[in-house]
């Protein structure tokens, strides 16, 4: 049997995750984008983007580059795209940026920016799909697991080719594609499906995995699980129908959003029930700091989701509706995936550096990389900043938002200098770390050279002289 | 003979620890069987918490280490088995 080994790029995913991360918090404390510009005005696209593409969709496609590979024990395959993918995801986004930029006046930049990044962003994740499919399909029979992360990507397809629309539209250079895919309407769709369905299926589907591995907790029984898939896939498919509605000549409604939103809901209630068994049923009683900080991302998702469909389905209240997609997207999806880029980080570095000393002498924890308290407290200051945040959103308090932004950005800096010190080997003491030259790389694992020589044998064999 | 060396091979093997939970692989129970024939030779079949699990190489090659350094093995063999999967159930009470 193949055994699954060390994705090499997945830091610098990570890093350049964290950075976009980083970005967003500054250009939201300085008072760019939302609630100082209106929702569709390229100011908040670009901090919107920028969390989306940047922050969270490079920090999960990371972290599916990893565990992919170990949740359906197969190899990645074709390993050397993941280099490319993040180059193309990175500058498609540059371009994005830029293309909002000149829409905005802000520069006289040519509109064509527009399609030319839509078109990186499209083969980036076109590439990142590739692999990530190829390496589900490669497993027989298809897990649930593997038909949560198939939606997502199927979500991702459809955010990126509606998102490629949009942007030739906005460059004025399709005027054929305007009649068919009027905006603003389609937007929503859009960003449900982003979030949603490609970043928020697949958080469902790879926490249902990841829970149980890190709390040692027993599997729950698929039909339970199945019902979270088949609820946020028919909500799912609800936005697509969305989506293309206007393309058909269908009239749906201002008030169809709230038929996608709601089936979500009801998708992260069973998940919701299905996390607090995990939780209750888990055999590793202390909880680890990734288990601790991801419970304030959940009760963002408890709070957020059921009330969403709620806001949009009473209408007109606009700050409700971004205080509560604030929520989501920084509470529950950039809470979690925060909490879990501890562990993702301190397990592979621990793989990289003291795997190979296993049963031959002390060697440290993979806990023992992480530097507690402080961690904590950097995770309290970044979810106490979110919680401000939504409070000043829901209240229409622009300057509050901004202030709010202050310990997000300093929780964030705090948990990226931590991951950066996790790499370094800080916290452990000196006796213990290998020499200079075989210490982890910041942004490269050494996935090939920690590879074990039985690695792909079922039967390891020695025998004494 | 080949009693005690199995005994005396599963205690060697509680110093191969797990470096998540901090317990040896036989109280998180991924020693599923140890046989000794008489002249030494080790047959172990182990498991990992799951499949594909990145440690799977490196568990498989501590566990013949520590085995193959009991006085009076000859030889080891480790083999990797998914059947029956291993489940939380299986680590041993404190």
């Amino acid at each position: 049997m193949p055994m699954a080994s060390l994705s090499r790029w997945t830091m610098s995913y990570f890093a350049a995750a964290l950075a976009s991360l980083l970005a967003a918090e500054l250009l939201m404390l300085a008072g760019f984008g939302y609630p100082a510009a209106d929702l569709t005005e390229p100011a908040t696209l670009i901090v919107v983007h920028v969390t989306a593409i940047g922050w969270l969709s490079l920090a999960v496609a990371g972290a599916l580059l990893q565990f992919v590979p170990v949740l359906v024990a197969r190899p990645l395959a074709m390993p050397w795209l993941a280099l490319p993918a993040l180059l193309a995801i990175v500058a498609g986004l540059v371009l994005l940026c830029a293309g909002f930029a000149a829409l905005a006046g802000w520069a006289d930049w040519p509109f064509e920016l527009m399609p030319l990044a839509a078109l990186g962003l499209f083969c980036g994740f076109l590439l990142l799909g590739v692999m990530l499919v190829a390496t589900l399909l490669s497993a027989r029979p298809v897990t649930l697991f593997a038909g949560f992360v198939l939606v997502g990507l199927a979500c991702l397809a459809v955010t990126v080719l509606s998102g490629a629309a949009f942007a030739t539209i906005l460059s004025g250079r399709s005027a054929w594609l305007a009649s068919v895919a009027p905006l603003p309407d389609g937007l929503r769709f859009h960003a449900l499906l982003g979030f949603g369905g490609w970043l928020g299926l697949i958080a469902f589907g790879v926490s249902y995995r990841l829970l149980v591995m890190f709390m040692m907790a027993p599997e729950l029984p698929a039909r339970q699980v199945r019902l979270v898939l088949v609820f946020g896939g028919f909500g799912m498919g609800l936005a697509v129908a969305g989506l293309l509605a206007p393309a058909t000549g269908i009239e749906i409604g201002a008030g169809f959003i709230t038929m996608p939103l709601g089936a979500l809901a009801v998708a992260s209630a069973f998940y919701g029930r299905d996390i607090l068994t995990l939780y209750r049923s888990r055999r590793r009683k202390a909880l680890e700091i990734n288990m601790l900080a991801s419970i304030p991302a959940f009760a963002a998702l408890g709070l957020g989701l059921p009330l969403l469909p709620i806001a949009t389905a009473i209408g007109g209240w606009e700050p409700g509706i971004a205080a509560l997609t604030f929520l989501l997207a920084f509470g529950w999806l950039g809470g979690l995936t925060l909490a879990q880029l501890v562990k993702i980080v301190s397990f592979m570095t621990w793989l990289e550096t003291y795997a190979s000393r296993l049963g031959r002498g002390p060697a440290p924890r993979v806990g023992d990389l992480v530097a507690m308290p402080r961690t904590g407290w950097w995770f309290a200051l970044y979810y106490a900043g979110v919680a401000i945040a939504v409070a000043a959103l829901a209240g229409g308090l622009a300057s509050g938002f901004r202030l709010a932004m202050l310990p997000c950005l300093i929780g964030t800096a705090g948990i990226a200098c931590e991951l950066v010190r996790i790499r370094h080997l800080s916290e452990i003491k000196a006796e213990q770390r290998p020499s200079l030259h075989e210490r982890p790389r910041l942004l490269l694992a050494r996935a090939d050279e920690r590879r074990m020589p039985h690695a792909d044998n079922r039967t390891a064999e020695t025998s004494r002289a | 003979m080949s009693a005690s060396l199995e005994r005396l091979v599963e205690i060697a093997l509680r110093d191969v620890l797990d470096p998540e939970m901090g317990k040896s692989v036989v109280d998180l129970g991924l020693i599923y069987a140890i046989a000794a024939t008489p002249h030494g030779a080790v047959a172990i079949t182990m498991t990992t918490t799951t499949p594909g699990c990145p440690m799977a190489g490196f568990l498989k090659a501590a566990v013949a280490a520590v085995a193959g350094s009991v006085n009076g093995v000859t030889a080891v063999t480790v083999t990797l088995s998914y059947e029956p999967a291993w489940q939380p159930t299986m680590i041993a009470a404190e």
